[in-house]
């Protein structure tokens, strides 16, 4: 049926469809991907599960994250240790949540992931400040900062304790219309 | 203190534990590895006890799309895959072949999906480049390409073809009653032609392109036979035209419900702006180091356009009584100025009809100049006009985001009600000013000395506006835009760098594909291969702009929101499809089809084809078509819409109080949970002090 291909067996390539939103081809694809990034580390031949991960700083060298201002807190969002090491496994699980297919939820948890910057499962005060100096490369003027935070908190806070907590900030994203096609990674 | 989100449908297999964060219930995972406790954390704990066969009934797939959206690290979704494997519980063989087809046809499906769509790659590179926004006109284009393309075949399939293959026999359906003059139509024409002339005929519909399939005058108005079929010509042409209207309808609504229900999901869209723009601002799609600067500096615009508003409306709100009669009747004056403007676009367009159609005999260029007069004089009005409004709106001084929607309202006013104007101006000419008993029109109803095939003339008229539209804007990335980026990147000076790269400005470019699709919809009567052209025409104009796109342009430092303008486009499409169905029902049932030609001759209207060729059916059909005609018919199926409609606003509504009755639920279930975190704090404090005594006693 089809290529031959030796990098995994059938019954993984079903596991990672089951599992995934992506397709055989491209599961093979995203395999060359993660391979290139450090061809001597990562062997061809997966069929054993071998137990291989790749550093942060050459996951985010990737052309699709290396201009992301937020490609660190993806990293580490999606890594098992919290230290942004991706096995394979975690490499495709990230682009399959970053993926057009993957549903509103299942995005929204790992985006308050990667917005919570000390991982205390809030959003306060300090994270926004961070995210907001990410993204406008610090053009904003101290009292500019101050005052955007403030207002963010005040519109998307529900029960009142001054940060965000998962059910605030899933909430205000429900009614994001551009959020899911900004939450969106094409590979 | 588990408190499940509130969703709806079978296969739950994870429990999704709240309160503070995620808390790690203390069901250790056989086959989680050692981590470290702050990732424990992470990943809200799986419940093994769940058995999936007793959850759903609808085969395994279910359970195998909810693991795809289980916010699980990836080993763990291999592993609990594994035990629901093992937990299948023994089934038939037909069991497992049907759910082996549903997985197989789900497969197809997503394969032919990716291969079908049209343009994928480009439209991916383009949204990941300059945004959503931009993306979005580019979407657009593509859905009227598609849309242009599956008319043609419905006209082909229905008229086209059938005339070519009944073109040399048939009965004429009508008989040949009228007086000579009004008969008398000779496109071909005599004698020698000069060899540039078919050059301008191509460009103007004339000559020998005149008397073709491209126009109506070409049909006849026979019953096609063949041995125990026969084909009514005429009412299949009818017929099409009008399922070509009630087809691009269905088309266009069906699409503004997907982008409707996205619109109406999210509520009024100027809440929560700056909590939108922070966490959905950053298009993780971007690519490059340039587009990414730009992304910032946009995010950077766009939160300052939010001060700047909020500074503006408490300036506002500021203003004195005096202060606030002055900026009215500014605001008023501005108005009555920019109606005027309009107007008088509108009686240019007049007048240029009236001249272009007194000198249509001319040869040579300066013939062709007259002949597209009313379409120079259109495209100059609709670039000029909006230049104008423009300043206008400076003086106005409304809000930054009611100044943009003004400004496209009127610009989308002028465009189509310019089209207007001239088909008003046509008509008249056409009827001799609505008099249709007097003066040319005395003979035949309609000018038959100036117009002997009007249909043709009018379908000339729009396939003239179509080709002069795709040329000029061919002619503007030609001779504009690529020049201006070649002075600005390669010649040093103030000037041009204050003038910049062209900015693909999403707006106006949208309005000009509706201004097309809108001239294709009016012409389509009387010129049926006109969707055909367009279809050309549009996927030249996709790879022109995509060309100029990435080669010529700089983002738009101002973005258009990309989800609201899908819905945006799809409202202004229908304002064009409006004033095309109003032509076309102005034309079928008002004035009288030419004589001459076409396939609808010697009838009253073109209407009439319909009565004509009804008492030609069975009695039976006859008396069933008569019954859904009738009031016994139509008013209990009147009432029964009105109850459906009444059911779901209704329900509607109720969902829209669920809606708020949640939110408020969300809001108490919060200050409960404050209230019982200083609860607990209190008592651990009562509970420690009296402790620490203790211990201290004990030392």
């Amino acid at each position: 049926m089809g290529n031959k291909q030796t990098i995994f067996t059938d019954e993984q390539l079903d596991a990672y469809q089951d599992c995934t939103f992506f397709t055989r081809k491209e599961i093979l694809r995203l395999h060359g991907r993660y391979h290139e990034l450090a061809p001597h580390l990562v062997p061809m031949d997966y069929t054993n599960d071998p137990d291989c991960k790749l550093p942060l700083a050459l996951i985010v060298n990737m052309p699709e994250l290396k201009e992301n201002p937020f490609r660190n807190r993806i990293v580490e969002a999606f890594s098992e240790d919290g230290a942004g090491n991706l096995s394979f496994n975690e490499f495709v699980d990230m682009f399959s949540v970053l993926s057009e297919m993957a549903p509103r939820e299942l995005k929204a948890i790992y985006a308050f992931k990667i917005y919570d910057f000390n991982v205390d499962n809030y959003l306060c005060k300090e994270d926004l400040e961070k995210t907001l100096n990410k993204l406008t490369k610090e053009e904003l003027t101290p009292e500019e900062v101050e005052l955007v935070c403030e207002k963010t908190i005040e519109e998307a806070d529900l029960d009142g304790d001054n940060k965000l907590s998962f059910t605030d900030f899933e909430n205000m994203i429900s009614r994001a219309p551009d959020f899911l096609s900004t939450f969106h990674i094409r590979i | 203190m588990a408190s499940d989100p509130q969703k709806q449908g079978s296969g739950k297999l994870y429990d999704y534990t709240e309160g503070n964060g995620y808390p790690g219930d203390q069901q250790a995972l056989r086959l989680r590895r050692i981590s470290s406790p702050a990732s424990s954390q992470n990943y809200p704990q799986f419940n093994w006890s769940s058995a999936p066969s007793e959850e759903d009934e609808n085969g395994n797939s279910e359970p195998h799309r909810d693991l795809r959206s289980a916010p699980l690290p990836m080993a763990l979704k291999r592993a609990i895959r594994q035990v629901q494997q093992m937990h299948v519980p023994v089934v038939s063989s037909v069991e497992s072949w049907k759910r082996k087809k549903t997985k197989s046809l789900h497969k197809l499906k997503d394969n032919a999906r990716g291969f079908l769509t049209l343009w994928n790659k480009s439209l991916q590179k383009i949204g990941g480049n300059f945004g959503g926004g931009v993306q979005s006109y580019f979407l657009f284009l593509r859905f009227l390409v598609v849309l242009n393309f599956v008319s043609f075949l419905l006209i082909a399939g229905f008229v086209l073809i059938p005339n070519i293959v009944f073109r040399s026999d048939g009965t004429s359906l009508a008989n040949s009653t009228g007086p000579e003059k009004c008969m008398e139509y000779d496109p071909n024409p005599q004698g020698l032609v000069v060899f540039y002339k078919y050059f301008l005929d191509l460009l103007s519909g004339t000559g020998f392109m005149e008397y073709s399939y491209l126009f109506y005058g070409y049909y006849n108005n026979t019953l096609g036979e063949d041995r125990n079929f026969s084909y009514n010509i005429p009412l299949a042409y009818l017929f099409t035209v009008v399922f070509y209207f009630i087809f691009c309808l269905i088309c266009i609504i069906a699409r503004m419900g997907t982008a409707a229900r996205v619109a109406v999901a999210t509520g009024g869209s100027t809440v929560a702006n700056y909590s939108m723009i922070v966490f959905t601002g950053w298009d993780y799609g971007c690519l490059g180091g340039k587009a990414t600067k730009l992304k910032q500096n946009n995010i950077h615009y766009r939160l300052q356009v939010d001060l700047e508003e909020e500074r503006i409306k408490k300036q506002a709100a500021a203003l004195t009584s005096c202060q606030k009669v002055v900026l009215y009747s500014l605001r008023v004056l501005m108005f009555l100025i920019s109606c005027g403007l309009i107007g008088a676009a509108f009686y240019c367009i007049f007048l240029a009809t009236n001249f272009s159609q007194q000198r249509s005999g001319e040869q040579g260029i300066l013939g062709l100049i007259f002949e597209y007069l009313p379409s120079i004089v259109i495209t100059a009005g609709n670039f000029l006009v909006p230049l104008l409004c423009d300043q206008i709106a400076l003086i106005e001084r409304y809000a930054p985001s009611t100044t943009v929607i003004m400004a496209l309202l009127r610009a989308v006013f002028l465009r189509l009600v310019s089209l207007g104007a001239l088909l008003f101006t046509l008509w008249r000419q056409i009827t001799c000013e609505g008099h249709t008993d007097s003066g040319a029109c005395e003979l035949c109803q309609y000018n038959h000395e100036v117009y002997p095939c009007w249909e043709t003339r009018v379908g000339q008229e729009m396939y003239k506006l179509t080709l002069f539209d795709f040329l000029i804007n061919v002619a503007v990335l030609v001779l504009v835009e690529f020049p201006r980026r070649m002075v600005v990147d390669n010649w040093p000076s103030k000037l041009a760098q204050w003038v910049g790269r062209q900015e693909f400005v999403v707006p106006y470019n949208v309005l000009s594909l509706v201004y097309g699709q809108t001239v294709v919809w009016t012409g389509a009567l009387f010129c049926p291969l006109l969707p055909l052209i367009n279809t050309i025409k549009f996927v030249i104009l996709f790879y022109c702009k995509k060309i100029t796109l990435f080669y010529n342009c700089r983002p738009a430092l101002k973005t258009f929101r990309s989800t609201t303008s899908a819905f945006f486009f799809l409202v202004v499409l229908l304002f064009g499809w409006i004033l095309a169905t109003a032509v076309m029902i102005y034309s079928l049932a008002e004035i009288r089809p030419s004589m001459g030609c076409g396939p609808f001759r010697f009838l009253s209207n073109i209407w009439s084809i319909v009565p004509t060729s009804f008492y030609s059916l069975s009695t039976t059909t006859q008396e069933f078509l008569f019954f859904i005609g009738s009031q016994a018919f139509t008013i209990p199926l009147f009432v029964l819409s009105c109850v459906v409609m009444c059911y779901f606003i209704a329900l509607a509504s109720v969902y829209g109080k669920n809606v708020a009755l949640l939110r408020a639920q969300l809001k108490l279930e919060g200050r409960d949970k404050q209230f019982l975190v200083k609860q607990i704090a209190e008592l651990s404090r009562q509970l420690q002090i009296p402790k620490h005594n203790g211990v201290q006693d004990c030392r």
